[in-house]
């Protein structure tokens, strides 16, 4: 046995999973997360870090162009993994071990890629453009609107964002047409300028937050206009979304109560892993396995429940989001959010485990329209950092934007 | 008094070696932990040994006009500033550089990592990379001037900036007995440096892993291990400066010094589980305004303290 097969043995048992979920499939989702860390896997926060993409769906064609990029950024040894139930994923899994240690096929694999992407002048278009930024996840934000209709909602509204993006000949493959005039050697255009709240010029930069990230609400795109940090401009769209109504504002009247306090956990689990606190993120994550994968009511309740003390306990957690993202009750009216939305981050996370206590002990879900309908999110998030703004959009408690179509329990 | 002896060069790998160590059982003990939370069947243990191989497997990959000199650079300075930390900590009676101004030594290579963090930010021309190095500059400027003060305090109550004579200063009492804020600044500080725990907002989850978002292979490995061998180097280099060194009942001294730097260090890791990350902003505020005169009142007591003695 070489050398390599027995590193290869090894790594393969430390893999790391990126996790693309595709609208209305956050059971699937909620199954591999499960499965890769009972396995000692962990879960990949970027393309770079991953050695499997786990795509939790069946393919859509709007999202095929997205998921295409980000698999070409995985840095190899690589798998790719297709999943369409909670009962498909354990098997898929070994399947992309098993493709892992396949050292002929990851030698071909990585002998046909594309010359490493980087190469300059070589850039893909659409690819890595400052002006759309291309941190990881962002990349995919490639938008073929003008192409062909999506298959969600585009309700852009298109706001001061749109002279950024003139400025560089429009998005996506339009800017690579341009001429050599505002490229960088790279192939890339430079960044526009634009006045800041001070009124001083400063750098427009367009970043794509979506529709594939970590902790991020599946489908939803979230076009920032960034200065600095922080976000001067947004608009939402939706991709793989199939019927614009749908989302967020119907809740189904029968969906069991042990589903709604799971999404809740699950919601709350983001917003912890966004808020960098790991332990709390696991903990509710696995409350949220607990009631979505076993028949168990008072487990999962006593954990909550500790879980709530905890969270409300902490003082530096408290210190870390008190007054982020606050409303009162007037500026939730005032958007048509729900009452439960009113207060900072932190109490809406506090009211989201409340909420999935609730869940638990049999409430129905109240009210027929409970969601934040997110066409309110840039107005929420315009003005704060991305870090902020990010824990703002975990913390709506967003409903999956498309009804599940899954097969339940695994 | 014992006297410290200075080794030969060639001991520099060992201490190499023995600082791989630490860092090695830091990385233990945080998969042990972490397999705890989420409920893995496998015991952790070997986390860190699998990850090492999975990343000497991985390719390195390179983004779009990324700079890569700077981006490499950045990437493995963290081992080498904690390489170079553990050159003037004293290991019982040996040390591998007895200068007189240790403690200076040491401010200047913490203040390295401003620059190797934001430059592995830099390097990789993203977005979200660029964005967390900035977090890590403003988690600087709240965290440094506090934790340089705090380092004033143990060198003003021994009269020396060596660490060898620090740690000798210590045979009563040890200073973090009647330094306890500059103790905790410091122990903040290592955390800072490491980007740990509730310093780790560069490297958050809102920004898909900022500085390491576009990091992959031997490049990731060498950031990684970088960020345990800094952790385990802060714990070092606290024990001569708080702990009271080598002194302990039965044991020589140098296996007190192993053992203080190892529960320290388990306490470290450990502590990243119980705190959520600090935001930048909001640390800034209490950088500057709590922990800076917190900091200021202690080195004066020390200074008040060490007059009257002489």
């Amino acid at each position: 046995m070489g050398l390599s097969e027995a590193l290869g043995r090894i790594a393969v048992r430390h893999a790391h999973v990126l996790v693309a979920e595709v609208p209305g499939h956050w059971l699937t989702r909620a199954a591999v997360e499960r499965h890769v860390l009972a396995r000692g896997w962990r879960l990949a926060l970027s393309p770079a870090d991953a050695d499997i993409l786990a795509v939790c769906g069946p393919p859509c064609p709007h999202l095929s162009e997205p998921l295409h990029r980000l698999w070409e950024q995985l840095p190899g040894p690589r798998a790719r993994i297709q999943l369409e139930s909670p009962q498909a994923v354990l098997p898929a899994l070994l399947a992309a071990e098993q493709d892992l240690l396949d050292l002929t096929r990851q030698r071909a694999d990585s002998r046909d890629r594309s010359p490493d992407h980087a190469a300059p002048g070589q850039a893909q278009p659409g690819e890595r453009h400052p002006h759309e930024g291309h941190a990881p996840h962002e990349a995919h934000g490639h938008d073929h609107s003008h192409e062909r209709p999506h298959c969600g909602a585009e309700h852009a509204d298109h706001g001061g964002g749109d002279g950024g993006h003139a400025g560089h000949g429009g998005m996506g493959h339009a800017g690579m047409a341009h001429g050599g005039m505002d490229m960088a050697p790279g192939g890339i255009p430079l960044a526009g300028g634009g006045e800041d709240r001070d009124g001083l010029e400063m750098d427009l930069l367009h970043l794509r937050l979506g529709p594939v990230l970590a902790y991020w609400p599946a489908g939803l795109v979230l076009r920032c206009t960034l200065q600095g940090d922080a976000i001067v401009d947004a608009e939402t769209s939706l991709v793989g979304v199939d019927d614009p109504a749908a989302p967020a504002q119907a809740r189904p009247a029968s969906e069991d109560p042990r589903r709604f306090a799971a999404r809740r956990c699950d919601n709350a689990a983001s917003l912890l892993g966004l808020a960098g606190w790991d332990h709390a993120a696991s903990r509710a994550r696995r409350i949220r396995d607990a009631l979505l994968f076993t028949e168990d009511r008072d487990g999962p309740a006593r954990e909550l429940h500790r879980l709530r003390r905890m969270v409300g306990r902490s003082r530096s957690l408290r210190w870390s989001l008190r007054r982020v993202g606050p409303l009162d009750v007037q500026q939730t009216a005032d958007r048509d959010l729900p009452d439960a939305m009113t207060g900072d981050v932190r109490d809406r996370l506090l009211a989201m485990l409340d909420r999935a206590a609730g869940g638990i002990a049999g409430q129905r879900p109240t009210g027929p329209s409970s969601g934040v309908p997110v066409d309110a999110i840039p107005d929420l998030v315009r003005g704060w950092d991305l870090a902020t703004a990010r824990l703002i959009v975990a913390s709506l408690d967003l409903d999956p934007l498309v009804v599940d179509r899954e097969v339940t329990h695994a | 008094m014992p006297e410290v002896t200075v080794l030969p060069a060639g001991w520099a790998l060992a201490a190499a070696a023995l600082l791989g160590l630490l860092a090695a059982a830091a990385a233990c003990f945080d998969g042990y932990l972490t397999a705890r939370t989420t409920g893995t069947s496998s015991s952790g243990l070997r986390q860190p040994f699998g990850e090492v191989a999975r990343l000497m497997r991985q390719r390195r990959r390179t983004t779009v006009a990324a700079d890569g000199l700077l981006w490499r650079i950045g990437g493995a300075g963290l081992l080498l500033m904690a390489l170079m930390i553990i050159t003037v900590v004293p290991l019982g009676r040996w040390t591998l550089f007895d200068l007189d101004v240790g403690v200076i030594w040491f401010t200047a290579m913490d203040v390295l990592a401003w620059a190797f963090v934001w430059l592995t930010g830099w390097g990789a021309n993203s977005t979200h990379s660029l964005v967390g190095g900035y977090r890590f500059l403003a988690h600087g400027l709240a965290y440094e001037l506090p934790l340089m003060f705090a380092l004033v305090a143990p060198a003003v109550g021994a009269s020396s900036l060596n660490v060898g004579k620090i740690a000798a200063a210590q045979q009563g009492l040890w200073f973090v007995v009647w330094m306890p804020v500059a103790f905790v600044v410091f122990c903040l500080g290592v955390l800072a440096i490491a980007v740990w725990g509730p310093f780790s907002p560069a490297l958050g989850a809102d920004v898909a892993g900022g500085v390491t978002a576009e990091l992959s292979g031997v490049d990731r490995l060498l950031f990684s291990g970088g960020r345990y061998a800094l952790l385990a180097a802060g714990a070092a280099f606290a024990v001569p400066m708080f702990l009271g060194g080598g002194s302990g009942p039965l044991l020589p001294a140098w296996a007190w010094v192993l053992i203080k730097t190892l529960v320290l260090l388990a306490a470290f890791v450990w502590l990243r589980r119980r705190l959520p990350a600090v935001r930048p902003d909001v640390f800034m505020e209490a950088g500057w305004i709590v922990l800076l005169p917190a900091v200021l009142l202690q080195d004066l007591i020390v200074a008040v303290v060490a007059a009257a003695r002489s």
